[in-house]
């Protein structure tokens, strides 16, 4: 998404153009006498792979944009960039969104998931793609990935079925979609396992 | 996307205050999945000068059961509506409704607020830098008329004509025959009255008005929702329908049928409910309740294949509710 230069900050009164919200705030004081205009926005704090950011961001910024241009975490891409693909998911809070259709100035306080938190964790899920071989060009597999990694965090053990609700959301032009159930129930056991391991008899 | 101001409000009165400075200028953002949209593809010819984000208002985002009556607040998530037990068990047209929404993604973002909010789906009104400036952006003409009209209204144009591109919320049907009341920053209307609005908006709000709750009294009878649509996933109804029906002794008492993607406001298909009143459920009633339905149906050039697909839909959807032992 091409992001716009020179933001532009017209005032609701005169519809004179500023750079800046400060410019902006600064002229609904002095010029109109009125209060100003509640907080506008521009710092955010959240977390992504449990590392915890405190940034600037402009209001036309996609949280895409900021997580994949301008913080490097590339896994996510945009196909669609219109909420109609799935290839963008990140997990806010637990639930799995498309980060082309959500403003990186309304994340403050979330706590994000991208596909490197996952990989680098060593999600079964990473093994069980790699060995299913769910993937052709690999462009949507991390939004795949991202959607299941949400699935099975809410629901460790779901069906045939459950998977492909969750994962309808996703697209592949490549058309790998049978193995992405297969990958996911082979991930799902091992981290079933892996929990009964850990939890002391 | 351009650049705009961005406002997270604290409070309803802190978003109505700063929507009525803006005067129209400025534009809601909940889920933000069909306003982004409209921002990127810079489809209007006035962009917004400010977003202002209801998100942040703390207690928008629940689902209450009292009395039998269900309350959702605005900013509540679709996902949320689809899974909620009390709303499953009372209002199944309300549940699959949601369950049935565009995909996964964009029901743990969207809001039941901006899904009754939505804009509408005309490929020339949606064409990336207002290609085509029809009637609804102020424009002289409507292009679908003469043009590709495949997805478009089969029951006339708006409430003020000319325009006929159709409402295509799934909530919106089963809101209407559930009888909700959709209740704003300022006033609590039907939400059958919601969305009697001429062609150049899609709902009754005010420039600085916002949903803030949708009410369902207790339902009467089983309702249900049926939805045909050309992929099973993110995809917009080609057309929908909801029906609830009260049952006594085995004949129809009341009966609400509502369509939608088949005209510019939800159709409220009262030709059908008519045929039902007093009579069992059963596939000779519900197949004329069906052709009652589409009797008003005038479909433009293409969109003919519609028309029985209406029908069908209703037929369905009244044939589902005949479960009286269920509520
Ligand atoms: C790929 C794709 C597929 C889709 N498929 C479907 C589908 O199958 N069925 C369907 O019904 N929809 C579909 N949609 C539309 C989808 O945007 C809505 O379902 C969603 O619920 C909108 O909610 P939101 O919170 O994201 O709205 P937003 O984008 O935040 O808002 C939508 C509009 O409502 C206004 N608004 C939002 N909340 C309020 C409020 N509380 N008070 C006043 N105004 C408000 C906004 O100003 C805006 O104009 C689809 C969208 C996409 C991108
Ligand atoms: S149907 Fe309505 S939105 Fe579509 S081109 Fe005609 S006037 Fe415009
Ligand atoms: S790139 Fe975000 S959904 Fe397609
Ligand atoms: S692997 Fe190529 S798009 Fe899915």
């Amino acid at each position: 998404m091409a992001v716009a230069a020179k933001p532009g900050y017209s005032c609701p009164y005169c519809a004179t153009s500023f750079n800046t919200v400060d410019d902006l705030k600064d002229h609904v004081l002095k010029v109109h006498g009125t209060e100003a205009l509640p907080r506008p926005e521009g710092y955010v704090k959240l977390t992504v792979n449990g590392q915890a950011w405190e940034l600037e961001v402009a209001p036309n910024w996609t949280l895409f944009y900021l997580l994949h241009d301008q913080l490097g975490y590339t896994g996510a891409k945009t196909f669609c960039d219109r909420g109609a693909c799935g290839s963008c998911t990140v997990i806010i809070d637990g639930r799995p969104v498309l980060s082309c259709m959500t403003l990186a100035i309304e994340c403050d306080g979330k706590n994000i998931e991208t596909a490197e938190g996952i990989a680098a964790a060593k999600h079964p899920l990473i093994e069980a793609y790699v060995k299913h071989h769910a993937m052709q060009c690999g462009y949507c597999t991390p939004g795949f990935v991202v959607t299941a990694k949400a699935l099975l965090d809410r629901n460790p053990d779901p069906t045939v079925e459950e998977i492909k609700e969750a994962l309808a959301g996703n697209l592949c032009r490549c058309g790998t979609y049978p193995q992405h159930p297969i990958a996911i129930i082979e991930a799902a056991k091992k981290v079933l396992a892996a929990r009964s391991e850990n939890t002391p008899a | 996307m351009r650049s705009f101001a961005h406002f997270n409000a604290a409070t309803v009165d802190e978003a109505v205050s700063v929507l009525r400075r803006y005067g129209g200028k400025a534009t809601v953002i909940a889920g933000g999945t069909d306003v982004l949209g409209r921002m990127k593809d810079e489809i209007l010819p006035a962009y917004p000068e400010a977003l202002v984000n209801i998100k942040t208002i703390p207690g928008l985002d629940f689902i209450d059961e009292i009395d039998g009556v269900i309350i959702i607040g605005a900013l509540t998530r679709l996902e949320d509506i689809a899974l909620n037990r009390a709303v499953q068990a009372s209002c199944p047209a309300l549940a699959e409704a949601a369950r049935r929404t565009a995909s996964t993604h964009l029901r743990e973002m969207g809001t039941i607020g901006g899904n009754i909010c939505q804009d509408v789906r005309c490929w020339y009104y949606r064409n990336p830098d207002n290609r085509f400036s029809c009637l609804k952006k102020g424009g002289g003409r409507c292009y679908a008329i003469n043009g590709d009209n495949r997805y478009h209204s089969i029951f006339g144009g708006s409430v003020d004509q000319g325009c006929y591109a159709v409402h295509v919320s799934d909530m919106a049907p089963a809101l209407v025959a559930l009888d909700a009341a959709i209740k704003t920053s300022r006033r609590e209307v039907r939400a059958e009255e919601f969305f009697k609005v001429g062609m150049l908006r899609t709902t009754i709000l005010d420039d600085d008005e916002i949903v803030t709750e949708i009410k369902i009294p207790k339902p009467v009878g089983w309702s249900a929702f049926f939805k045909f649509a050309l992929r099973k996933a993110i995809d917009f109804p080609i057309v929908n329908c909801a029906a609830m029906m009260a049952l006594a002794e085995g004949k129809v008492t009341e009966a609400r049928i509502c369509l939608n993607a088949v005209h510019g406001t939800p159709y409220r298909a009262r030709k059908a409910e008519e045929v039902m009143i007093g009579v069992s459920i059963n596939e000779d009633t519900a197949e004329a309740a069906g052709s009652a339905a589409i009797s008003a149906a005038i479909p433009l050039t293409k969109n003919g294949y519609m028309v029985q697909i209406a029908k069908t839909m209703v037929k369905r959807a009244i044939l589902a509710c005949n479960c009286p032992d269920k509520l």
